[in-house]
């Protein structure tokens, strides 16, 4: 019962060619389908419905929307009732109106991203398939990333104003949707203002997580990758393909994932993202990480910002 | 390869830049700290900048950040444009502010 997993992620792309470029010769997705609007669906080759990533032409980059898969159709009602009932309102999309999809529900998170929750998609299986199956694809392009493991919303924070988004989400996510508290960030004089959150509804340490900034947006979305060496050869391929990179290999404190920040042609930041972390699971006591040792839980071996993490989203 | 110069007008600062590459890549070789090298799509906006003189093609970039209007005055983004004679211009925004950055709570 309840949320599954992220399930797809809709992105707005400046230029479609280039986009596609970098998701299907770099990141290594297949395109499933595209729709009169001309959205392109795209899958990776671990994964068994028809798309986690959606591109949209746009004038502008950035997320359109962020969805997750529920286990029983029965569940969109529950939910419903209780989005409803905590003040939040939903709209009750018709199957189909997502591309594939059976019926879903849509409601605005308190920082202002859209979610849906769905809980039927096209089937198409695996690269691999089910029977005896190969534990990889031989023509898979690129990194040849797993699944679309999960997403970093911005959200907007300033303490002065009494505004906490980071906050109201991770209340929201726990209370409504049942998502679990991995780690955090406190900071402030009293180490008391929540500024990022990590939750989890599977097993691993984070599906979603919210970090605080001057406006809401995306921060990243990260796709999976078996480990540490798939890391490395993974960075080796952007080198290749000229690919934008943020930060170079390596480890996070924070979900203690090995990670490489980069981004697509359009400015909106990837991440690849390897290791389980750890165990995560609902009876598990939430981490937490001081405002002193910040940048020690984000990029652990310097324990000081990297890139552009804070100042570059889209 | 022949290189246009180009003349940052805050700093006085020049550097060579081809047709085929662009204001941003060609800048971030100058090897100073505080040029905010983004994501070098055009999407996040960070590379603002205004060109006072010189000629330029530009590609898509986001109109979260550069409206048509701006882009017909030489205000684009450094990333996606590509000068096609010698170029001065001035840095703008986040390219300014990153470099003064002050941070009351860890991330804001
Ligand atoms: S670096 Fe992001 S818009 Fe130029
Ligand atoms: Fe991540």
């Amino acid at each position: 019962m309840g949320v599954m997993r992220i399930g797809h992620i809709n992105l707005r792309v400046l230029d479609m060619d280039a986009a596609l470029d970098h998701y299907e010769n770099t990141m290594g997705l297949s395109r499933t389908d595209t729709d009169a609007d001309g959205n392109v669906y795209l899958k990776c080759w671990d994964e068994w419905d028809k798309y986690s990533v959606i591109l949209t032409e746009a004038d502008t980059a950035g997320m359109n929307s962020i969805a997750f898969k529920v286990e029983k159709d029965a569940d969109l009602d529950a939910f419903k009732k209780r989005i409803t009932d905590y003040g939040v309102a939903v709209t009750d999309m018709p199957p189909g109106e997502m591309n594939a999809c059976g019926r879903a529900i849509r409601f605005t998170l308190p920082s202002g991203h859209d979610m849906r929750l769905y809980a039927e998609k096209e089937f198409l299986g695996k690269a691999v398939g089910t029977l005896n199956p190969e534990p990889w694809p031989d023509e898979t392009k690129g990194v040849k990333a797993h699944w679309l493991d999960h997403a970093l919303l911005m959200c907007e924070l300033n303490p002065e104003k009494g505004v906490n988004k980071v906050a109201e989400n991770t209340k929201f996510m726990s209370e409504v949707l049942d998502f679990h508290l991995g780690e955090q960030v406190l900071v402030g004089p009293d180490g008391d203002i929540q500024a990022a959150t990590w939750m989890f509804r599977t097993s691993t340490p984070h599906d979603i997580a919210f970090v605080g900034g001057p406006k809401m947006g995306l921060h990243h979305c990260a796709f999976f990758l078996d480990e540490w060496s798939d890391v490395l050869k993974a960075a080796d391929i952007m080198a290749k393909r000229k690919v934008k990179i943020d930060v170079t290999p390596q480890r996070h404190g924070i979900t203690r994932g090995s990670t490489i920040y980069f981004f697509d042609p359009s400015g909106n930041r990837n991440e690849t993202f390897a290791g389980l972390g750890y165990l995560a699971q609902p009876d598990m006591p939430p981490i937490t990480w001081t405002e002193e040792n910040l940048w020690r839980g984000i990029f652990y071996h310097t324990g000081e910002e990297a890139g552009e993490f804070t100042s570059v989203y889209t | 390869m022949t290189k246009n110069v180009v003349t940052i007008l805050d700093t006085g600062e020049t550097y060579g830049c081809a047709r085929e590459e662009n204001l941003l890549d060609a800048m971030v070789r100058l090897g100073r700290k505080g040029i905010p090298s983004g994501c070098h799509g055009g999407g996040c906006g960070v590379c603002k900048i205004h060109i006072v003189d010189g000629t330029w093609r530009g590609k898509t970039m986001s109109r979260e950040h550069v409206s048509s209007d701006e882009e017909a005055r030489g205000i684009v983004l450094a990333c996606r444009a590509y000068p096609s004679s010698d170029v001065t211009l001035k840095v703008l925004g986040k390219m300014k502010k990153a470099v003064c950055r002050e941070r009351k709570y860890g991330l804001v």
